[in-house]
């Protein structure tokens, strides 16, 4: 699994994960992505249009990042997910849960530069 | 449907080791694919087995990476039985049951997963310690007389 995080705009980060996003790549995912809900961020995003497969792991770890999100008033969302990462999602009931996007870009146009 | 006259099972013996897990998934979809499943139902199928897989790890075997999980493959008879067997922890089957899909959580998905990708689920506590999980997916002509 390779992870790569970029901030955007000022406050706006982008997570991109390329690779299989199982057992075994969840926890590094874990231990990057939940720490920068703790920066100055107002929207972190994940790019997931490289993530050909998510088991459980997956979920369970967007899970705890939704609720740090919610507990910090950060905005979080899942772009580009591919139709059998979405379908994950759709089997655990979760898809209306998060905000999800075809793509980082769309998320990021209309972002309001915060002072 | 060439797979249904396979002169016995497939037999995939490998590490109960997380980055082994990707070779299930491989095999599952391949096997899947030939028998004909629509891809939905491999995706769920694979996702299925990777998550039996992972129970074992996790729970079984307390993520000791050194332990082996046989998965074995029999395609016949309108069916194809996955059987996932460990030689760890035996768990009784009534552990095995998921979380109420209400409670936005992390963690409890994977029996949900299991559950909801197969036709029959069976356990069994073999001689020589672990279990041994059956998973059963009817073929999809088999499926087509059921409906």
């Amino acid at each position: 699994m390779n992870i790569k995080v970029d901030e955007r705009k000022p406050g706006v980060f982008v997570v991109s994960l390329s690779g299989d996003l199982d057992m075994s790549s969840s926890p590094e995912v874990r231990n990057i992505l939940l720490p920068i809900f703790r920066k100055k961020a107002f929207h972190v995003i994940v790019d997931l249009s490289n993530v050909p497969y998510m088991d459980s792991s997956g979920i369970a770890t967007f899970v705890e990042a939704l609720q740090l999100a919610r507990k910090g008033e950060v905005r979080f969302s899942l772009a580009g997910a591919c139709r059998k990462v979405e379908s994950v999602f759709d089997l655990a009931y979760l898809k209306d849960i998060f905000e999800m996007a075809p793509d980082v870009d769309q998320l990021i146009v209309g972002e309001a530069e915060r002072k | 449907m060439t797979f249904a006259n396979l002169k016995g099972p497939v037999i995939l013996d490998i590490p109960a080791d997380p980055p082994a897990m990707c070779i299930v998934r491989a095999l599952v979809d391949t096997i899947s694919a030939r028998i004909g499943f629509e891809p939905a139902q491999a995706d769920r199928l694979v996702l299925a087995v990777d998550e039996a897989c992972t129970n074992v790890i996790r729970h079984a075997y307390k993520n000791k990476g050194d332990e082996r999980i046989v998965v074995t493959f029999s395609i016949g008879a309108g069916s194809l039985v996955i059987s996932v067997r460990d030689f760890g922890i035996g768990a009784a089957p009534e552990t095995f049951r998921g979380r109420d899909l209400n409670d936005i959580r992390p963690g409890g998905l994977g029996t949900h997963f299991i559950t909801s990708a197969v036709d029959r689920i069976e356990y069994d506590n073999p001689p020589g310690g672990g279990v041994l999980l059956k998973l059963t997916k009817f073929l999809p002509e088999e499926e087509k007389e059921r409906n």
